[in-house]
C-alpha cells in the first residue's frame, strides 16, 4: 500500500468523479427545465464516444453493416471530441423531438417520457450495434498529444500519476465553472432559470421556451458525449451497450447529489467516483464490486435521504 | 331504513357531554408559516358542525391533520376517548372516521358501483387465498358486498347509473357519489371537505337536505369545512370560524355571526 | 408436427415463460408500482434451481427426478417471497420515477453479487451441466404452460376479489385509497412479492431448460424486454402481458424468417435478423407517447354505459 497506489486511486477516483459530474449535468439541465428524466442520455453517451472515434479515422472492427470502414478524415483529438460531441448535441434535439415533443404537448406523466426515452435510447444503440458491431474500441495512446503519460509530483522514490485522470478532473473544473456561469451570468441562463420556475410566465415575458428546450437538450447532448468520449480516452469504449449502463450510474448520481442542480451533480459524481475507486484498495477477487457501487449507495440514498445530499425535502400536495 | 347489519361496532361508553373527537392544542408548521396556531374544539356526537374561513385559514389543514395526511407539530388528537395522534390515514379510516376531498378524489376509470364496492374494505374479511380460490367466506361476501354497495347508491339516488364511469357523472353528482363511497366505510364521524364547491344554487340547496339526511339515517357525526356561509348557518349545530390559523370564534351559528371578532374578520363577505 | 415441434418447440416455450415474466411485471403494476425488478428475482430462482440440482441433488445420469424439481420450485418460491418483502418494505415507499430507479439498482446488486461471490455461484461463467428433468426442450412446456395458466387464472381471480380491488385502488389514487381504510404498504408489499414469486419460479425452469444458468440471465436489458411485453401488449388486463410477451418473443422470428425471403438486400435482411432489440426501443418509445394502454385493453371486453349525452364528461381531479 504504497503512497503513490494510494493517490493513483484517489486519482482515478477524482478522474472517475469527473466524468460522472459532466454526464451527469446533462441530466440536471433537463430534469430543472422539465422535470423529466432523460433516459436517453446513454444513447449520446455513446453517440458522442462513436462520432469521436470516427472523426479520428479509426477504423471499425469486422463486425456490423460497416466493419472495416473508416472515415476519410483525421482531426486531431481534441477537436474530435469537440466535434464528436456537437454532433451529440444536435443528437439530444432530435430525441427531444422524438421521444419528449410529443408527451408534453399533452402533458403526460412524466413516467412516460421517461419510458419513451428509454426506448428510444435502446433503439439507437442497438442501431450502433448493428452497423458497427459489439466489440470494445479504444483511443489511440497519444490522444493528448505530446503530454507525457504519467506526472511525478517529486519525492523518493518518485510519486508518479498518470497524466489522463488530471487532465480530465481539470476538464470538469473548466465546464463546472463554465455551466454555473452561463446559468448564474448570463441572459440565457436567467431565461432557463424561469422556464424552470414557471414557463408559461417566462412565455407571457417573452422568452421562447420551445427553443430554449432545444437549447437545453442540445447543451445536455453536448455534454453527455463529451463524457463519452472522456470515457473512451480513460478506458475504452466497452461497446455500445455500456451507454445505457453508463446511464444508469448517472442516475445513482443525481439521485445521490440532489435532483435539478449543478452542485448535486457534482457532489453525485464525485462521491461515487471516489467510492468506486477505493473497491482498489480491496484484494482484486472483490473489483467487480465495482459495478454495484452506484447502485447501491443509490439504494441506500433512495431509503435515508431520498430528495439527495444536497436535494431539498420533496413535499406533496393533498 | 335500518343500518347494515354488519360486525357490530364496539362503542366505549362515554361520559355524558364528552365529545367523540377532540382536537387539543393542534399547531402545523411549514418552515416558518403557520398554518394551525393551537387550535382546540370538541365534536360531539350527532351534531353537524361547521369549519369556516377564507382560504388558506388552514381549515383543509386541519382536516388532513384529522384524517392523518399530515402530522401536527404538536398537539392531540382523541376519539371515542382514545388518543390517536400520530396514526396513518388507513388506520384512522378503519376506526370510523370517513372523508372527503376538496379536489374530488374518486376512482374515476372505475364505475360507480366499483367504488363504493372499494369502500367496503374495511368491513370485509377475504384474504388472497379465500379470494382467489373461491373458498369460504370468499362468494358470499362478494355477494353481499356487491348488495350492499347497491343498497348505498340507491339511497343516495345513484343505482341507475352504477355502471357508469365515475369520471363520466355530472359534477353535483360526483360529489355525491364521493360521499356514498365515505359511507360504505360505515363511519360514525364523517369529514366533508367543501361539499358544496362547484355548485349551483339548486344544488346547494339540495345539499343542505341530503346531508340532514345522512346524518339521521346513518346515526353520524359530520365535519364540514365550508367557503359558503348561508350554508353553514342553515345546517350546523354548531360553527367554528378560522382565521390564518387562529379559531376566532366557536359557538351556535347566530351567536357566530353576531361576534365582534368575525365581523371585523370578515367585513364585507358573503 | 414433428419437425414443426423440432423446429419451434423451444421457441414455443420460451414464448410461454416470457409471457408468465411479463405477468410477474403486472402484478405489482395492479398496485400501481412499476417494478423493474423482475430479472432480478428471476435470477435468484435459476440460481436456486442450479445450486440445488448440482450440488444438493446431484444426478449420476438419466432424468432429473420430479421431486427434487418441486422442491425447487418451492424454495425459490419462498427465497424470492422473503428477499421481495425486505426490499419491498425499503423501496415501495418510493414512487414513481425512483421507485423504477430503485427496482432497477435492486436488479444490478443480484447480477453483480452472483458475478462477486463466485466460490458460490461460478462467478461470470456462471453454473453449468443443470440437469434435465423432462428430455426435450418442448416437453418443458408441460411445466411452462400450466404455470401460465395457473398466473393467468390467478390474476384473473385477483381483479375480481376483495384484494385485488384493494390493489386497484391504490393504482387509481393512493391517498383516497388510505383514506378508505387501505393500507397502502401492505398490499403494495404483497402485490410486489407475488410478481417475485412467479419471475423466480419462472427462473427454476429456464435453469433447467437451458442447463446453464449465468448473470447475464438477469439484468437490466431483461427490464427492458418484459416492459415492452407489457407496454406493446396492453398494461390495464391481465391478458395484455400475455399476448404481449408471446408476441414480441414470436416477432423476431418471424422477421428471421422474413430475412430469409430471396431477393432481400443484405443490409435489410442483416437488418431483420438482429434488429430485435432495434425493434423493441422503437416500440417501446411509440407505446409510451401514443399507446401507453397497449394493445389489449380492458375496453375490448367490458361493456359499459356510455356517458349521456346531454352531461358532457367532466374531469375528476386526480
Amino acid at each position: 500500500m504504497t503512497l503513490t497506489f494510494v493517490l493513483q486511486n484517489l486519482f482515478n477516483g477524482i478522474a472517475i468523479g469527473s466524468v460522472y459530474a459532466i454526464f451527469a449535468l446533462g441530466y440536471t439541465l433537463i430534469f430543472s427545465i422539465l422535470r423529466v428524466i432523460n433516459f436517453a442520455h446513454g444513447a449520446v453517451f455513446t453517440l458522442g464516444a462513436y462520432f469521436t472515434y470516427v472523426l479520428l479515422g479509426s477504423k471499425f472492427g469486422f463486425n456490423g453493416l460497416l466493419a472495416n470502414l473508416s472515415a476519410p478524415i483525421a482531426l486531431p483529438f481534441l477537436l474530435a471530441m469537440f466535434v464528436g460531441a456537437l454532433l451529440a448535441g444536435l443528437c439530444g434535439v432530435f430525441i427531444e423531438r422524438v421521444a419528449f415533443r410529443p408527451l408534453r404537448t399533452r402533458g403526460a406523466d412524466p413516467l412516460l417520457s421517461l419510458v419513451s426515452s428509454l426506448g428510444v435510447a435502446v433503439a439507437i444503440v442497438n442501431l450502433i450495434q448493428y452497423l458497427v458491431g459489439a466489440e470494445a474500441y479504444s483511443y489511440p495512446d497519444n490522444a493528448f498529444g505530446s503530454l507525457p503519460p504519467a506526472v511525478n509530483f517529486g519525492g523518493s522514490p518518485p510519486i508518479l500519476i498518470r497524466t489522463k485522470p488530471i487532465i480530465i478532473f481539470i476538464a470538469c473544473i473548466i465546464i463546472v465553472t463554465l455551466l454555473t456561469y452561463l446559468i448564474n451570468r448570463t441572459k440565457l441562463g436567467k431565461a432557463l432559470q424561469a422556464i424552470a420556475e414557471d414557463s408559461i410566465t417566462a412565455s407571457l415575458l417573452g422568452i421562447n421556451p420551445d427553443r430554449l428546450i432545444l437549447f437545453t437538450f442540445f447543451l445536455s447532448g453536448f455534454l453527455g458525449g463529451l463524457a463519452g468520449t472522456l470515457v473512451g480516452v480513460n478506458f475504452s469504449i466497452a461497446g455500445p451497450n455500456f451507454g445505457i449502463t453508463y446511464g444508469l450510474r448517472g442516475l445513482a448520481v443525481i439521485v445521490l447529489g440532489g435532483l435539478g442542480d449543478i452542485p448535486g451533480a457534482v457532489v453525485g459524481g464525485f462521491v461515487i467516483g471516489l467510492a468506486e475507486a477505493s473497491i482498489g484498495f480491496l484484494p482484486s477477487q472483490y473489483s467487480p464490486l465495482r459495478d454495484a457501487v452506484p447502485f447501491v449507495l443509490l439504494f441506500i440514498i433512495l431509503l435515508v435521504r431520498p430528495q439527495g445530499i444536497l436535494g431539498r425535502a420533496l413535499i406533496q400536495k393533498v | 331504513m335500518q343500518p347494515s347489519d354488519s360486525v357490530p361496532r364496539i362503542t366505549t361508553p362515554k361520559s355524558a357531554g364528552l365529545p367523540t373527537l377532540e382536537v387539543h392544542n393542534i399547531v402545523r408548521n411549514f418552515g416558518g408559516l403557520v398554518a394551525v396556531n393551537n387550535v382546540s374544539f370538541g365534536v360531539h356526537k350527532d351534531e353537524i358542525f361547521g369549519l369556516i374561513g377564507p382560504n388558506g385559514a388552514g381549515k383543509t389543514t386541519l382536516f388532513n391533520i384529522i384524517t392523518g395526511l399530515t402530522m401536527p407539530s404538536s398537539g392531540r388528537l382523541v376519539y371515542d376517548g382514545r388518543d390517536y395522534t400520530g396514526e396513518k390515514p388507513h388506520q384512522i379510516a378503519q376506526k370510523g372516521i370517513a372523508r372527503t376531498f376538496q379536489n374530488i378524489r374518486l376512482f374515476g376509470n372505475l364505475t360507480a358501483l366499483e367504488n363504493v364496492m372499494i369502500a367496503r374494505h374495511t368491513h370485509t374479511h377475504s384474504n388472497l387465498i379465500t379470494g382467489v380460490f373461491g373458498l369460504p367466506p370468499g362468494p358470499a361476501e362478494e355477494r353481499r358486498t356487491r348488495e350492499k354497495s347497491m343498497e348505498l347508491l340507491d339511497l343516495i339516488g345513484l343505482a341507475d347509473r352504477a355502471q357508469m364511469q365515475a369520471r363520466n357523472f355530472a359534477y353535483g353528482d360526483q360529489r355525491r357519489l364521493e360521499i356514498a363511497r365515505a359511507l360504505a366505510l360505515e363511519p360514525s364521524l364523517l369529514l366533508l371537505d367543501e361539499p358544496a364547491a362547484g355548485m349551483n344554487t339548486n344544488e346547494k340547496a339540495g345539499l343542505s337536505d341530503f346531508i340532514r339526511g345522512v346524518r339521521s339515517d346513518f346515526q353520524l357525526t359530520v365535519l364540514l369545512i365550508e367557503h359558503h356561509v348561508p350554508l353553514v348557518m342553515g345546517l350546523c349545530d354548531r360553527i367554528a370560524v378560522l382565521h390564518f390559523g387562529d379559531l376566532i370564534a366557536l359557538g351556535q351559528p347566530t351567536a357566530v355571526q353576531n361576534d365582534p371578532a368575525v365581523i371585523e374578520a370578515y367585513l364585507g363577505d358573503e | 408436427m414433428q419437425a414443426f415441434i423440432q423446429v419451434y418447440g423451444f421457441l414455443l416455450v420460451t414464448m410461454v415463460l416470457q409471457a408468465t415474466l411479463a405477468l410477474s411485471l403486472y402484478l405489482p403494476l395492479m398496485a400501481g408500482q412499476l417494478s423493474l425488478a423482475s430479472p432480478g428475482f428471476y435470477a435468484i430462482g435459476g440460481y436456486v434451481a442450479a445450486l440445488l440440482s448440482t450440488r444438493v441433488f446431484p444426478v449420476e445420469r438419466g432424468l432429473y427426478p420430479v421431486p427434487p424439481f418441486l422442491f425447487e420450485l418451492f424454495v425459490a418460491a419462498l427465497l424470492c417471497g422473503i428477499v421481495a418483502v425486505i426490499v419491498g418494505f425499503t423501496a415501495l415507499r418510493l414512487r414513481g420515477i425512483f421507485l423504477a430507479l430503485a427496482t432497477i439498482a435492486v436488479v444490478e446488486i443480484i447480477r453483480v453479487s452472483a458475478v462477486a461471490f463466485q466460490d458460490f455461484t461460478g462467478g461470470q461463467i456462471g453454473i453449468s451441466a443443470i440437469p434435465d428433468p423432462i428430455g426435450s426442450q418442448f416437453g418443458y412446456i408441460l411445466v411452462a404452460a400450466p404455470l401460465l395458466l395457473f398466473a393467468m387464472f390467478f390474476t384473473y381471480r385477483l381483479e375480481r376479489t376483495r384484494v385485488g380491488r384493494a390493489f386497484t385502488a391504490l393504482r387509481e389514487d393512493e391517498l383516497a385509497a388510505a383514506a378508505i381504510g387501505i393500507n397502502p404498504m401492505a398490499y403494495k408489499v404483497l402485490a410486489f412479492t407475488l410478481g417475485a414469486m412467479l419471475a423466480g419460479v419462472t427462473g427454476v425452469i429456464s435453469a433447467h431448460l437451458l442447463s446453464t444458468w449465468n448473470p447475464s440471465l438477469g439484468t437490466f436489458d431483461g427490464s427492458i424486454l418484459i416492459l415492452a411485453y407489457v407496454l406493446v401488449g396492453g398494461s390495464r388486463t391481465f391478458l395484455g402481458p400475455v399476448v404481449g410477451g408471446m408476441l414480441l418473443t414470436a416477432l423476431p422470428e418471424g422477421l428471421r424468417a422474413l430475412a430469409g425471403v430471396n431477393g432481400l438486400p443484405e443490409w435489410l435482411s442483416q437488418l431483420l435478423k438482429d434488429s430485435r432489440l432495434i425493434l423493441f426501443g422503437v416500440l417501446i418509445a411509440l407505446g409510451a407517447a401514443f399507446f401507453p394502454q397497449g394493445l389489449i385493453t380492458p375496453d375490448l371486453f367490458r361493456r359499459r354505459e356510455p356517458a349521456p349525452l346531454n352531461n358532457p364528461p367532466t374531469p375528476v381531479a386526480k
